[in-house]
């Protein structure tokens, strides 16, 4: 008996792995589980086993009962694995197929730009001070020093809209609405548009400034210059050197330049820095007491810097762009490379 | 401000190349635009004398010279010109010589004859008539009657042994529109002494009061009025050096006095004027307001109307000067004249700006006189004017000078404490440096413990408190000394952005998800806009703020809409064969209450939207417009739009409750046809000011809840004419607060349906956060929905 058991399990063991889908396998369990099975008629013929004999026999048989259905199941599960990859395979597709055009849009190379320098002096506590473009000469001008006909006027061609109003120069008149308005520590970075006649490769009517402005106890030329080299190593890169050259502007004194080492060369002379190794991107200086007079805020309390910048300029030395009017042909193709 | 390396020379000596000349002067403020060296564009070539000629053996268009260079032996070249004769001088480019053209001319052969060198013409050597007689003629450049030795460099007998330093001098540094200011700064950077313009003449024709009475009415516009009077002058050419120095900084030389006048306004910066004393009625000059409506023909030969804002150099009679701007043709020296009176004044600075503004009539003096004239130099420049008639024997110099000042000439003094400039630089400079750098500048200083006294030339009127001396003593002793720090001793403040722009940058994010990009525009349009996107006359958009100066008509008004810009992007990338395109941008239009503008105009930024292409149309471009109202929980209402630039079918105006907040609509095809477009366009703008107003503000829970939704379908027949707006609102109202969502999911025209109808499926879901609906309650809830439908708008269930 006990070798009849073994053989069957054999065979019933066999048939489970031949089995190709589970409707096979459902074949085979009826066959060898099921109630009319094998095993069961094995179970039914017990009566013809002694009886001391039957405790010994029964327990085989359910053993083979379990090898069994351990292999169906086990069986069970690789056929369905197996099905639904035979499934998934019909579904298949061409990944590669693209069929349309991806739909992003992209920022203005100058919005980068001023993203990137507004970020960098937020983090260090500046706070984003807007105003508006069409501005009063007071403003524009006179509060920074500029009197009517005083020659520094000839800096800054204007366009006028009446005898008080113009379009701003520069976001400079800010400052003054700034200062007249808060009391320091003041802290601001202020973006915008501006307005000159000018119009060639390197000029445009209407471009964007980004100026800075602290006022404080105690500021330095030295902060200018420790402030203004950490802006310029975050916006270019971490070796980018400052230098400051003596200039003019009616409303800093002492005024300077500021020169990066250039981002192409790194200093060793090329077509953007015209071989010099430097290229200037700044204009700043200690704020002129004058103006803090101006503003109401005591020159001997109080000191500040200033800076400013043009946007376009910068956008044009970050990103290679030869000419400035590219900038405003807002063709399609060249926006989208800035994705 | 063009500068001669050799005039410069005249009052400091220069002992380094002109290279790092121009980088000291860099480094101390005056940036040096251009370093012109004519002499360095050409070499080794010399004037020579055709000794011989004779034929090429192998050619008949070439003839073989011997030149005589000055050497001791000839120079043989073949040349191809005909112009030539023996006794000719000409230019001759020797062996290894370089021409203004880029040119080396190496010896070689010509035809098996051997040529050391080259003839050259006017042109090879870029001479205009102008500057050599005869150069520019065909063929080689005749020189027949130059008085140099053979074999003088050319550059010598051009005048090319000077360099020109094209210097910018800042509005501050008034003082430095002369040789002698940037002579005076050289000397401070090189460390070398400054020598003073020779003065020295002597007197022989009676007093100047003889000749002139000078009286000054207006002495705000005229703080000082200098003259002086010379005799039985003559007029003839100025001396070689006088014309070739004026040459050299781009003044052309007329004759002695109009050159000396020139000379002394670039040798000093001092303008100066000379009037035909003759020509001076009763020898009274008189300084005062023009009277309105005065006129006088300048040395331009234009006439000009005076007003009683401007000052004018008289006579007892009339105006013979418009003062400072341009002398006058009625006092004018000429052939014929033979005393003169040389003026040398100090004008107002404003005043001259103004006037010459205008009149639109700019000139030398002018332009010094509008950036600011000190009072030493009127006596210099007088000086030396007198010294220079003197020198080269042009006439007879009365004694004295007339001298009306009204201005206060004594140096202000000046007190700083020297911890005050260490304050604004941030470093501390030595005292003596301190006071060795001022010093040098020749402002006066000494040292009174700590404080820094100082007494400031009048030339250094710009020189008015702490941070102007902290600057000149930072400029010369380098910046290269100031260290970084970072606002150690401030206070920390908290920067950022403000909430809206924050909004700003938000949306501009929104739409770069949606595929758009961001353009840039002018603020300013064309007037022409109005009229092309077919406004009314009266239309409000039409008001606008005009510039006075615009660059062209075409940007000559500030844009109330962004409609015409955008539009203006879309069309010019269609007409470049893109098919498919999304802008956006944000930026202001400018709405003035009144016009002529009494106050400023209101700025108001907007959003602008455009796109074109296959596959856009209303519901696609109106996809960013949701995401924008999703995102800040606006409640937009669209209703029919009349704009007369949109599609009036395809077209509608925005509005949060009673207040519009923009369009969005299909471009009206006749506007797409004025920008030669046959494409739909599609274009929105949204006042952004409205999002911050409207918006949803921050954030809050709500409870979801767990009992299940319960959901319903109807689908009811409705005339054409009924919104999905005005439908799904009926159908919310209806639905009360357990209806949480209905949406249309189906649209459906038929023949059985109707003409003039159309079937529309709304799904609605129903939910409460408390407990779980029964079907009899939502049952209920579709019944009360299918009656308002019915009752409101005529709807048939289906």
């Amino acid at each position: 008996m006990k070798e009849k058991i073994e053989s069957l399990i054999r065979e019933a063991l066999q048939a489970v792995d031949a089995c190709g889908s589970i409707a096979d396998l459902n074949k085979v369990k009826v066959k060898y589980l099921g109630k009319s099975g094998e095993l069961t008629a094995l179970l039914r013929g017990m009566k013809d086993v002694p009886q001391d004999q039957r405790p010994i026999i029964g327990g085989y048989v359910n053993e083979a009962r379990d090898v069994i259905t351990g292999a169906a199941e086990s069986k069970e599960k690789s056929l369905k694995a197996k099905e639904a990859e035979e499934k998934m395979l019909k579904e298949s597709i061409d990944v590669t197929y693209e069929p349309e055009d991806v739909k992003l849009g992209s920022l203005h190379p100058c919005t980068l730009v001023k993203n990137e320098i507004v970020d960098i002096f937020t983090s260090l506590g500046f706070s984003v001070a807007q105003g508006p473009e069409i501005e009063l000469d007071f403003f524009n001008f006179q509060a920074l020093n500029i009197p009517k006909d005083h020659p520094a006027r000839d800096m800054q061609d204007t366009f006028y809209l009446g005898d008080e109003m113009l379009l701003r120069t520069h976001t400079s008149p800010v400052q003054v609405r700034t200062m007249l308005d808060k009391k320091p520590p003041i802290r601001i970075v202020v973006p915008g548009k501006v307005y000159r006649p000018d119009d060639d490769a390197t000029h445009s009517p209407m471009f964007q400034q980004i100026e800075g402005l602290v006022v404080d106890k105690h500021i330095t030329l030295c902060d200018l210059k420790g402030i203004l080299s950490m802006f310029a190593r975050e916006l270019f890169d971490k070796n980018t050197k400052t230098r400051f050259r003596p200039s003019y502007f009616p409303f800093t004194e002492p005024s300077v330049e500021v020169d990066v080492t250039c981002s192409v060369c790194h200093g060793k002379g090329c077509r953007l820095c015209k071989g010099t190794g430097w290229i200037e991107v700044l204009g700043a200086g200690i704020v002129n007491p004058k103006v803090l007079e101006n503003c109401n805020i005591d020159s001997n309390e109080y000191s500040g810097f200033a800076f400013g910048m043009g946007i376009e300029r910068i956008a044009m030395i970050k990103y290679g762009v030869p000419d400035m009017r590219i900038l405003f042909e807002n063709d399609v193709r060249f926006l989208k490379s800035f994705r | 401000m063009k500068v001669s390396l050799n005039w410069l020379k005249d009052f400091v000596d220069i002992d380094i190349d002109v290279q790092s000349l121009a980088d000291k002067l860099v480094s101390a403020g005056f940036e040096v635009e251009e370093i012109i060296d004519k002499a360095s564009e050409m070499k080794n070539v010399v004037l020579g004398k055709i000794v011989k000629l004779t034929k090429h053996p192998d050619a008949d268009k070439l003839q073989i010279c011997a030149i005589d260079v000055g050497a001791k032996d000839t120079v043989q070249i073949v040349t191809g010109a005909q112009n030539v004769a023996e006794g000719d001088l000409v230019p001759v480019a020797m062996d290894n010589s370089l021409l203004p053209t880029g040119q080396i001319i190496k010896k070689g052969k010509l035809r098996g004859v051997e040529s050391c060198g080259m003839l050259c013409s006017g042109e090879e050597l870029k001479l205009t008539e102008a500057e050599y007689k005869g150069a520019s003629v065909y063929g080689i450049l005749i020189m027949n009657g130059e008085k140099y030795p053979l074999g003088t460099d050319m550059n010598v007998i051009l005048g090319n042994d000077d360099v020109i330093l094209d210097i910018g001098v800042t509005a501050n540094r008034s003082d430095c529109n002369s040789v002698l200011g940037i002579a005076r700064e050289v000397a401070t950077v090189l460390g070398k002494p400054l020598r003073m313009p020779e003065i020295g003449f002597e007197c022989e024709a009676g007093d100047v009061n003889d000749y002139v009475k000078v009286k000054v009415e207006d002495t705000d516009l005229c703080p000082r009025y200098m003259a002086a009077a010379v005799r039985d002058i003559k007029i003839c050419p100025s001396a070689e050096i006088i014309q070739k120095r004026l040459k050299s900084v781009g003044l052309r030389p007329i004759s002695n006095f109009v050159d000396i006048t020139n000379y002394v306004l670039i040798e000093i910066g001092q303008p100066m004027h000379a009037f035909d004393a003759d020509k001076i009625a009763n020898s009274s000059i008189v300084a005062r307001r023009a009277v309105n409506g005065e006129k006088i023909v300048a040395l331009d030969n234009k006439e000009y109307t005076l007003s009683d804002t401007m000052l004018a150099i008289c006579d007892s009679d009339k105006p013979c000067a418009i003062a400072g701007v341009m002398g006058g043709n009625n006092s004018c020296v000429d052939e014929n004249t033979k005393d003169i009176i040389f003026e040398s004044a100090k004008f107002a600075r404003d005043n001259i700006r103004r006037t010459a503004r205008t009149l639109n009539l700019h000139s030398d003096s002018s332009f010094r006189y509008e950036r600011g004239i000190d009072l030493e130099s009127q006596r210099l420049g007088l000086m030396r004017a007198l010294t220079l008639v003197y020198k080269y024997g042009y006439g007879k110099i009365a004694k004295g000078v007339v001298d009306c000042c009204n201005a206060d000439l004594t140096q202000k003094t000046l007190r700083v404490e020297a911890s005050k400039i260490d304050d604004i630089l941030g470093i501390i400079v030595p005292r003596e440096k301190m006071v060795s750098i001022l010093n040098s500048l020749q402002i006066d200083t000494v040292l009174d413990g700590d404080t820094l006294v100082c007494k400031a030339p009048l030339f250094r009127d710009d020189i008015e408190n702490a941070n102007d001396l902290a600057e000149e003593i930072i400029r010369l002793y380098g910046y290269d000394n100031i260290t970084e720090t970072l606002m150690d001793k401030g206070k920390q403040t908290v920067g950022g952005k403000t909430e809206d722009q924050k909004i700003v940058d938000s949306v501009k994010n929104i739409c770069v998800n949606d595929g758009y990009s961001e353009t840039l525009t002018y603020s300013f349009t064309s007037p022409k806009s109005f009229d092309i996107l077919r406004l009314a006359e009266d239309d409000p958009a039409r008001k606008c703020v005009t510039i006075l100066n615009p660059l062209g008509e075409d940007v000559s008004v500030m844009r109330t809409s962004l409609a015409y810009s955008m539009m203006n992007v879309l069309a010019s990338n269609v007409l470049k064969n893109i098919k498919a395109a999304r802008f956006f941008e944000v930026a202001n239009v400018y709405i003035p209450e009144s016009l002529p503008l009494e106050k400023q105009p209101e700025e108001k930024e907007r959003l602008v939207i455009g796109a074109y292409g296959k596959d856009e149309n209303f519901y696609t471009v109106n996809e960013v417009v949701r995401r924008i109202a999703y995102k800040y929980g606006l409640n937009v209402v669209y209703k029919r739009s009349s704009r007369p630039y949109l599609h009036s079918g395809r077209s509608a105006e925005l509005y949060i409750g009673k207040f519009s907040i923009g369009y969005i609509g299909e471009v009206h095809p006749s506007v797409a046809a004025s920008f030669d477009v046959k494409d739909r366009l599609y274009i929105a703008e949204i006042d952004l000011a409205s999002i911050e107003k409207y918006r949803k503000k921050g954030y809050k829970f709500e409870e979801i809840g767990k009992y299940p939704p319960m959901e319903r379908d109807i689908a009811v027949t409705v005339d054409e004419n009924v919104s999905a707006a005005e439908l799904l609102s009926c159908v919310t109202s209806a639905g009360g607060s357990m209806l949480k969502s209905a949406r249309i999911f189906d649209i459906y025209r038929s023949d059985a349906i109707g003409a003039g109808k159309k079937s529309v499926a709304v799904n609605m879901v129903f939910r409460l956060t408390d407990r779980t609906l029964t079907d009899e309650e939502v049952s209920a809830k579709v019944e009360r929905v299918l009656t308002k439908l019915t009752s409101q708008l005529g709807a048939v269930l289906r």
